[in-house]
């Protein structure tokens, strides 16, 4: 609500995108996408399967670099700086754009190695810095009065909503910019999913967040901005408030309601 | 517009547009018996009017009922939550109708035994008249989904405060003149209140219709013309 008295056009970009294709192979995914990721603003992404939104969330990181055949054009500016470059290094720039998965995926290691391995791997930091640092990501991500007393058992014994904060802590840890949550609560409980959000609210103040998630109320709830895909174009993209009351385009309102295909 | 994919769904809208498009005629029938009653001084017609308006009552709570219970299972979006919203402002406006001429009827019967002065029944006529006339476009205006045929109704309401101030006026020198007057001229005066009422929620569903179509509120100011509240006629 906030964002309707601050007006979402004085709002800084973080993240701009201009121009973007995508191509698996030959086949165009994502076609002359246009669209700002606002600073410390959730954004959700919304739109059927394989309309091209994880695709999308996928450029962010440079994610497809590990597939052959995978390539984007266009711009992608980061504070201005274009990360899909050939001169970005991609390694930094996961480490400034995490990513949170659908599925938890804990390292099979300790719930303490789970999140000080990342940051062992960018910094050269104390032991006892580093257990506070430890104890910092699990407090933000609402997981510390859970395993405080159980540091040193497996990140894999936890229960998956447990897991899923676990990952969320690990990625707090290296200190990102953005982070990217694709899916993250459909496979947990209501519960749980109600903690994931809880969360999601409050990395808000310190982070920019991007969400894909097929829960269109959960996506009403979460986010302040809210992008419509569809077949791969970026049909949509206003407040969240508009698009849930009076969406523009009758595709995005057939969408929302229910009325498609 | 395309089918929602769950069928029952659609049922659940398609029935809460036919509970409203009850509730409406049994409005304007009440509206119009009110009326009559007026007219005819006719004590049956009175007590048909307050039954009616128990079955107006009734259709108030079941749509109520529907709409939570709609809002609770499907997480209305878009047109559907301006749809299910609308319905809910529309069912209590249409319920305060309902009230208004009930109330006008209640007065038919206390000065059932008067003699009514024609000229001022006649503009009561009138404005009831009006008040059904208005009634009767915006619910099709709902029906029919039509923005424009909403903002007319929006705007002609400024007809139906014109016609309340002249016989505010009316009335008030009609009492000046003879204080034997004052009994049957005030609960007039009621009446003719009640029936400015009747326009004003009419108003309202007016501007539900226009969100509930075009997902933005009518933007001008309503033309407000009622100026009674201001008004003395001085003795001199």
């Amino acid at each position: 609500m906030n964002l309707m008295a601050a007006g979402a056009t004085k709002l800084k970009e973080k993240i701009s995108i201009r121009g973007l294709n995508f191509y698996y192979g030959d086949n165009l995914a994502l076609k002359d996408i246009n669209m700002p990721l606002y600073d410390r603003q959730v954004t959700a992404f919304i739109g059927p399967s394989g309309c091209g939104k994880s695709t999308l969330l996928r450029v962010l990181n440079r994610m497809y670099d590990l597939y052959p055949n995978q390539r984007a054009e266009g711009e992608v500016l980061l504070d201005g700086d274009d990360i899909l470059s050939p001169k970005q290094d991609v390694n930094l720039l996961r480490s400034r754009i995490g990513m949170v998965f659908q599925k938890p995926t804990p390292f099979p290691m300790t719930i303490y190695d789970n999140i000080a391995f990342g940051v062992r791997l960018y910094e050269r930091i104390a032991k006892s810095e580093l257990d506070d640092r430890v104890e910092q990501c699990l407090r933000k991500a609402a997981l510390w009065g859970e395993v405080a007393d159980k540091l040193h058992a497996s990140g894999l014994s936890l229960s998956g909503g447990q897991q899923q904060r676990l990952c969320i802590a690990r990625t707090v840890a290296i200190r990102p910019d953005i982070i990217l949550f694709d899916e993250p609560c459909s496979a947990l409980d209501p519960i749980s999913t109600a903690r994931i959000e809880e969360l999601i609210d409050e990395l808000k103040q310190d982070y920019t967040i991007a969400i894909v998630t097929h829960n269109m109320q959960q996506a009403a709830r979460v986010s302040q901005m809210t992008a419509f895909m569809y077949l791969g174009e970026l049909v949509e993209f206003d407040e969240t408030t508009k698009i849930f009351t009076s969406p523009k385009e009758k595709r995005t309102q057939d969408y929302i309601t229910g009325r498609f295909g | 517009m395309n089918e929602h994919t769950v069928k029952s769904y659609e049922e659940e809208l398609a029935l809460l547009d036919k509970k409203i498009a009850q509730m409406g005629g049994l409005a304007e029938q009440l509206l119009g018996q009110s009326l009559e009653a007026l007219e005819r001084r006719d004590p049956k017609v009175a007590e048909e009017v307050v039954l009616s308006d128990r079955m107006i009552d009734n259709l108030e709570r079941e749509i109520e009922e529907q709409v939570i219970s709609m809002v609770a299972r499907r997480q209305p979006m878009a047109d559907d939550l301006r749809h299910i919203m609308g319905a809910l402002r529309i069912t209590t406006d249409l319920e305060r109708i309902g009230d208004l001429a009930k109330n006008i009827a209640k007065r038919a019967l206390a000065i059932a035994d008067e003699s009514h002065p024609k000229p001022l029944m006649s503009g009561i006529r009138h404005m009831v008249e009006l008040a059904l006339h208005q009634l009767k476009e915006v619910l099709d205006a709902y029906a029919e989904r039509d923005a424009d045929k909403a903002l007319s109704v929006w705007r002609n309401d400024a007809q139906i405060d014109a016609m309340y101030n002249s016989l505010f006026r009316e009335l008030l020198t009609y009492m000046m003149e003879d204080p034997r007057n004052i009994g049957i001229s005030t609960h007039l005066l009621f009446g003719a209140k009640n029936i400015e009422r009747v326009g004003d929620h009419t108003t309202n569903i007016a501007e539900t219709v226009h969100f509930l179509v075009r997902g933005f509120n009518i933007a001008d100011d309503r033309p407000k013309d009622d100026q009674t509240s201001s008004t003395l006629i001085s003795g001199s």
